[in-house]
Parts: C-alpha cells; sequence; structure tokens
C-alpha cells in the first residue's frame, strides 16, 4: 500500500497552516514526521487520515482518492491513534480493544468468535493480554498507551498513523513504546507513520523521516541523510554533533552544552 | 485469578441493582395504587377489580390511579434514557432535554396556544410536541457547520433557549391574570391523566424506548472521543444528530402529556453511571428502570405528602432531588475521581 499526498494545503479555517505538500507513504516502512512545535507535523498527519479536511490538492491511497473510500472502508486500510483520546475510566481493556473491530461490523453486529480471535491476537502483540480483565483506570500511562494501540491493531491496517504516541510517557515507556512500534513493523509488516517529538527516538526505529518547517516540506530521506548538524540549525535552531559509539549501530545526537 | 474475580463482582454489581430497582418498582407500585385521598387495602382493591360491578373502588383504581401509574413508569424510563443519550452525544454529563431546547419549544408552544389562542387548549400537547421538534432542529441547524460539535449545540442551545425563555416571559407578564395552565404545563404533573394519554404515551414512548436501546453502541463509542471513533469509520456527526434525534423524540412524547419534568434526564442517568459504571449496555436499561422507580416514588409522594393538595411531581423532583444529589456526588464522586 503506498499513500501520495500532492500539493496539500491545509489548515483551520482562514489560516493555512501547510502549504503545498507533496508526501509520500510506502507500506512496510517506519516513518518519521518532525519538525519543532506549530510546524504542521500533526496537522499532516490528520489530513493523509481525513481526519482533517484538506483545502486544495489530493491525497491518494493505492491510486484511489482518499475522498472515495467510504469511513469504514478507510479505517480498514489504515489505523489512527490520535494524540487526544479518551475512554470513560471504567471500560475494561478487552472492551475497548474490541472497538477496533468496528469497521468491519454492521451497526448493530456484536464482536463474533473471528473477532475475537483478532482481538486476542491484538493484545497479545502489543502485551496487554495480562491486563485485559483491568479497567482503563487501573492500567499506567504507558499500559494504556498499549491498550490504544492494541485497539487500533485490531482494525487489522496496513498502515498505523501514531500522533505523538510518546508524549506524557517517562523514559522507560518511551523507549517501550519504540520498541513496540519497532516489533509490530518487523513481526507483522505492518506500516507506521508516526509523529515524533523525540529525535533520538526518530533516529533510532525510522527508516524515513520527513521533517516539516513552517508547513512546508524541509527535507526527506534516511535518518543518517536527514538528522545532520545542518539541519537541527536551520530547523531548530540548535547547535549539535551526530557522534558515533563503538558498538552501536546508530549514531546519536549530541546537543552542545548548556553553559 | 485476581482478575477474573473483579470482573464477575461486576456482573453482581449490576445484577443486584436492577434486583433493588426490580423490587422498589413493584413495592412503588403496590403502594401507588394503595395509597391516596381514600387509602384502600390490598384485599378491597383486589376484589373491587376483579368484580363485575362498578364501585367507587374500581372506578378510582382502574381509571385514576392505574393509568397514573403506568405514566409515571413510561415518563420517568423515557425521560431518563432521553438524558442518558444525550450525555454520550454531548460528551458531558450535565447535558439534559433541555439543553437541545425540548424543554423551551414545548413551553413555547404551550405558553402561546394557552394564553393566545385558548379554543385549542386541547391541543396542547400535539403543540407542544411540535414546539420542542421545531426548537431542537433550530439549535441543529444553528449548529452545523461542516457537522455537529457538542460545544456548539450547547451554545447555538443556550442562545435559542434564552429566546424562547424571554419570549415566554413576556407573554406570561401581559397575561399574567390567566397563568393557572401555563403553571401547570411549566410544573409538570400527572394529576387528572386518563387513558388516553397513557395510549398516546404507550406507543411513542414504547417507540422511543425501542429506538434507543438501538442506540447503545453508537452511544459507547462517542464516549472515545471525536477523533477515535472517526478513525474506527464511524461518522460522527451523522450519529451525533440521529441519537439526538431518538433523545429529543422520547423527551418531547413525555412534554407533550405530562409537561415539563426536570432532574430526571440530568440525576438519573449520572446515578446509574456511578452504580453500574459507562457502558451504555448496563447504563442504560439502569437509567430507565431508575427513571421509573424515582418519577413513581416522587408522584406518589407529591399527591400524599400534603393531605387534601396534590404536588406537582416536577416540584416534588427538584426539591428532593437535589439535596439526594448533591449528598451522593460528595459520598460517591470520590471512587470515580469527579
Amino acid at each position: 500500500m503506498v499513500i501520495n499526498g500532492e500539493k496539500l494545503n491545509i489548515g483551520y479555517g482562514d489560516i493555512t497552516v501547510v502549504k503545498d505538500m507533496d508526501i509520500n507513504i510506502q507500506a512496510g516502512k517506519i516513518t518519521s514526521i518532525i519538525g519543532p512545535n506549530g510546524s504542521g507535523k500533526s496537522t499532516v498527519l490528520k489530513a493523509l487520515t481525513r481526519l482533517l479536511p484538506y483545502k486544495f490538492g489530493s491525497v491518494y491511497i493505492d491510486g484511489r482518492n482518499l475522498k472515495d473510500y467510504s469511513s469504514k472502508e478507510l479505517a480498514r486500510n489504515i489505523g489512527v491513534l490520535p494524540q487526544m483520546h479518551s475512554a470513560p475510566p471504567d471500560f475494561q481493556v478487552k472492551e475497548l480493544v474490541g472497538y477496533g473491530r468496528m469497521p468491519y461490523q454492521k451497526w448493530y453486529q456484536k464482536n463474533n468468535a473471528e473477532d475475537d480471535r483478532i482481538v486476542d491476537w491484538a493484545m497479545r502483540s502489543t502485551g496487554v493480554w495480562e491486563l485485559r480483565e483491568k479497567s482503563i483506570h487501573e492500567c499506567s500511562g504507558g499500559e494504556s498507551q498499549r491498550v490504544w494501540i492494541a485497539t487500533v491493531l485490531t482494525q487489522q491496517p496496513e498502515i498505523l498513523f501514531l500522533d505523538e504516541p510518546t508524549t506524557y510517557l517517562d523514559i522507560a515507556h518511551q523507549l517501550d513504546m519504540m520498541q513496540l512500534v519497532r516489533k509490530l513493523n518487523k513481526e507483522n509488516g505492518i506500516g507506521v507513520v508516526m509523529v515524533l517529538h523525540d529525535l533520538s527516538q526518530a533516529l533510532e526505529v525510522s527508516d524515513w523521516i520527513v521533517v516539516i518547517k513552517d508547513g512546508e516540506k524541509y527535507d526527506e530521506g534516511t535518518p543518517e541523510n536527514v538528522i545532520t548538524p545542518k539541519m537541527m540549525k536551520e530547523v531548530y535552531d540548535v547547535e549539535c554533533d551526530i557522534v558515533h559509539i563503538e558498538g552501536r549501530e546508530k549514531p546519536l545526537i549530541a546537543y552542545r552544552e548548556i553553559s | 485469578m485476581d482478575s477474573t474475580k473483579k470482573r464477575k463482582v461486576s456482573a453482581l454489581r449490576v445484577g443486584t441493582v436492577w434486583l433493588i430497582l426490580t423490587v422498589l418498582l413493584v413495592v412503588l407500585s403496590i403502594t401507588a395504587i394503595n395509597v391516596g385521598s381514600a387509602g384502600y387495602s390490598i384485599k378491597q382493591i383486589l376484589s373491587a377489580v376483579f368484580s363485575s360491578e362498578k364501585s367507587t373502588v374500581k372506578v378510582v383504581v382502574m381509571n385514576l390511579r392505574l393509568p397514573r401509574l403506568i405514566l409515571a413508569l413510561l415518563i420517568g424510563a423515557s425521560l431518563s434514557s432521553s438524558g442518558a443519550i444525550l450525555q454520550s452525544v454531548m460528551r458531558n454529563p450535565l447535558a439534559d432535554p433541555g439543553t437541545i431546547g425540548v424543554s423551551a419549544g414545548a413551553g413555547t408552544a404551550a405558553t402561546t396556544i394557552l394564553l393566545l389562542f385558548p379554543q385549542l387548549t386541547g391541543s396542547v400537547p400535539l403543540f407542544a410536541f411540535g414546539g420542542a421538534a421545531l426548537a431542537c432542529f433550530l439549535i441543529y441547524t444553528m449548529a452545523w457547520k461542516g457537522g455537529v460539535d457538542p460545544t456548539r449545540i450547547i451554545l447555538s442551545g443556550v442562545a435559542i433557549n434564552s429566546v424562547l425563555g424571554a419570549y415566554n416571559a413576556l407573554l406570561q407578564m401581559l397575561h399574567s391574570d390567566s397563568l393557572e395552565g401555563v403553571l401547570a404545563f411549566m410544573n409538570g404533573s400527572l394529576s387528572g391523566r386518563s387513558w388516553t394519554q397513557v395510549h398516546t404515551l404507550m406507543i411513542y414512548a414504547g417507540i422511543g424506548l425501542l429506538l434507543s436501546f438501538l442506540c447503545i453502541k453508537s452511544a459507547n463509542t462517542l464516549q472515545l472521543g471525536d477523533e477515535m471513533a472517526k478513525s474506527l469509520g464511524v461518522n460522527v456527526s451523522v450519529t451525533r444528530v440521529l441519537l439526538s434525534a431518538v433523545s429529543a423524540f422520547l423527551a418531547a412524547a413525555t412534554v407533550s402529556v405530562a409537561g415539563m419534568i426536570g432532574f430526571v434526564g440530568l440525576v438519573v442517568p449520572h446515578i446509574s453511571r456511578i452504580l453500574v459504571g459507562s457502558d451504555y449496555k448496563q447504563m442504560l436499561p439502569t437509567s430507565m428502570l431508575m427513571g421509573s422507580v424515582v418519577l413513581l416514588a416522587a408522584d406518589t409522594l407529591g399527591r400524599t405528602i400534603v393531605p387534601g393538595m396534590e404536588i406537582p411531581v416536577g416540584i416534588v423532583m427538584s426539591v428532593v432531588g437535589g439535596p439526594f444529589f448533591l449528598y451522593l456526588l460528595r459520598k460517591r464522586g470520590k471512587m470515580i475521581g469527579n
């Protein structure tokens, strides 16, 4: 599956946030969208997933216009975990994950045995199987984020869109989340598109990185080619070195010391 | 092991709540038939009802108390269900049928007829229903902007409610000498209702309550947030409009028969949520059952507490319900983190 955004202009009301954006998403790859606050990262993600209408331009999924997809058809092809989501705290984990089957059902249908099997699979793949009988408010922040990923995974999408999946998590759970993303990609071949704030994490897990600055695409490419001291200076106005450490495959970002 | 235990307790809890409510419903129903300005024993009632003779007891029970009992049950269930559904539409526990203009619309229509066209007084229920539907439609039209969003519904509801409220106040000031009928309508009452109203409401409430069971899954999905619901393939705006229509239909049906009864639609779903959780599979039936219990209790109290006088059920609901709700919020609020 390939998603192509062509000449996208996206905005809220009269304000244009994203201008003439071309963006291509490959299935089976991990793509990260990075950029400073307010640069339009989340806006692009929302436009590609039809959570936000775009003013001009077009999005194609496998050559077919995004506008021609029915809501359910789209939800069977792509899964989106928005940044803002909430469930009543007393909802049970397995019940919440079960809602991921909705795109496959008529409005009056309940989950059947096949749906239950997929719900179980999604809970096992995301490591929340043990939590299935608990209610959401009994889960920690990291656990509940995994539960939400399981819910989206239950849609059996080819591409998973995650809007800042690590925000509000402590470092252990952030790394845990990245590990999970990598695992889902490697073991299940699911494509992932993420908006990320943490550049070290983007550098570490991504196959492809798109850099957005002031609503326009600044650069895209492999992490090593994109994350450079020059980009960091021009996009974030931050001084850094990219350093290689023996025994580590990927380089690290060493920010200039705070004096 | 531990977690399976928790699940069982939760199912047990729902079962217990339903059992208690059913018992209360039966006890209250029997009480409502027995008590009144004339008190009868169960034996007296049974022998009168099943005899072919036309006794006073039989007339009072069959023509006055029984229809009133059924009305109270239907109205309580309808208002609570209406409120429960609306709270999911708005994602706000403070939403009630008044929010979407049902009360103001019905009130405006009824006031207009009673004060300006008194010759049409017999058709007040019909006009009230129409007024409620119209006000609701107006609010949603104003709120529609490429979709409906709860904040816009609530805000345009506030605006339209205030305009209608002003119109009602003005009309009442100009006709301050003939407000009896208007007051009776504004403070919803079941006094003097007969089988005619029961038959009407049975059809409307029957349809409405059936429809609300079909809303359960959608109501649950709306609780996950708009973007999440959308990404699960739900057309959020259409769902909101459909659920609101069911809710408005139920509330309008009760208003047209009994006038405006506040508080039930707001409080009963809230108490149900505290007792059985937010899943509408349990919460909605609990609300219906509890709504019937609460309204029947309020009406029975209203017609017996002061001998020789009837206090409208709407007033009893607010006076007794308010403090009870406060008590519940303080006591149980901690548990659900409110």
